[in-house]
């Protein structure tokens, strides 16, 4: 994995994309596993991964306490930016519908599949766009 | 490290596995009338037993791998197995039949052909819904590779 960055954009799609499709493979285990008894289904949180890659400013609707020591709390500051790291594989211990002890749902898992593809296939259309910006950039043609 | 398409294997498994619980329903279904087996006795209902297959990577002691921490790894499914089903024969009185025991009833095997059909659109269902994961696992290959033609 080379640290060569085209830019914060480029960082957050490629890990957006690459989070995506391990959610794709827990959706796949998901669907393939949809006759196995006991089985628990498995999700990756990408998505607040990714959100807390990014960090968030201080709300602007509320106040903020001032500060002059390291040691003071302002309550209202926003979440520091952490580097990403890729998500792990989460065990999903919700309500078992069904009787053979597997809590997979068919249908949600056909709705997630429909929709992770859907937010890969944005993703990677963002991207380009963002590389043709580049290439445009890169090209001497007036 | 997982594979660009690691996600198509995943349902290939299940593919797989729908496929070979298709094949043990089909044989119930044309063995539901079998009153003789090489065992003796007549034919016994057969059932596949699926379980989620290991994740061989996780398993390796020191494998730097976020997955299989919590969760179980991403590795499919497996069929673990063909058991019988070891519920009682049906019994039909016909002494004149060559199978029927002393008391002149005829021993058919545990199959209700009605319970296999609901089986086997089970399975079919499972096997459709693993096809559309790996449509679903190429169209987002193709995103991901057409950022090269941008």
């Amino acid at each position: 994995m080379s640290d060569f960055s085209f830019g914060k954009t480029a960082d957050l799609l490629k890990n957006a994309i690459g989070g995506s499709g391990l959610n794709q493979s827990a959706i796949a285990n998901n669907i393939a596993n949809v006759n196995t008894p006991n089985y628990r289904r498995e999700t990756v949180s990408f998505k607040e991964a990714l959100a807390q890659s990014l960090g968030a400013p201080p709300d602007p609707d509320q106040l903020s306490l001032a500060v002059d020591n390291p040691k003071h709390i302002a309550f209202n500051e926003g979440i520091e930016p952490t580097p990403y790291t890729t998500p792990p594989v989460k065990l999903d211990e919700g309500i078992e519908m069904r009787p053979d002890h597997s809590n997979v749902d068919v249908d949600q898992e056909m709705s997630l599949l429909a929709q992770n593809t859907g937010y890969q296939q944005t993703m990677a259309q963002i991207l380009k766009v963002n590389y043709q910006q580049l290439r445009t950039l890169f090209t001497e043609n007036p | 490290m997982p594979g660009f398409y690691s996600s198509v294997d995943i349902s290939a498994s299940g593919l797989s596995a729908e496929r070979l619980a298709m094949d043990v329903i089909a044989n119930n279904i044309a063995n539901a009338n079998t009153t003789r087996t090489p065992e003796g006795g007549p034919f016994k209902r057969q059932l596949i037993l699926f379980a989620q297959k290991p994740d061989a990577a996780a398993a390796q002691p020191g494998a730097a791998t976020p997955m299989g921490e919590q969760g179980g790894g991403l590795a499919g499914v497996q069929a673990v197995g063909i058991v019988s089903d070891q519920g009682p024969d049906k019994l039909v009185y016909d002494p004149s039949h060559p199978d029927a025991d002393t008391n002149g009833y005829v021993h058919y095997p545990n199959i209700e052909v009605v319970k296999e059909m609901v089986d086997m659109m089970a399975a079919s269902r499972a096997y459709e819904a693993n096809v559309t994961a790996i449509q679903d696992a190429r169209q987002m290959g193709q995103a991901t590779l057409s950022l090269l033609q941008a």
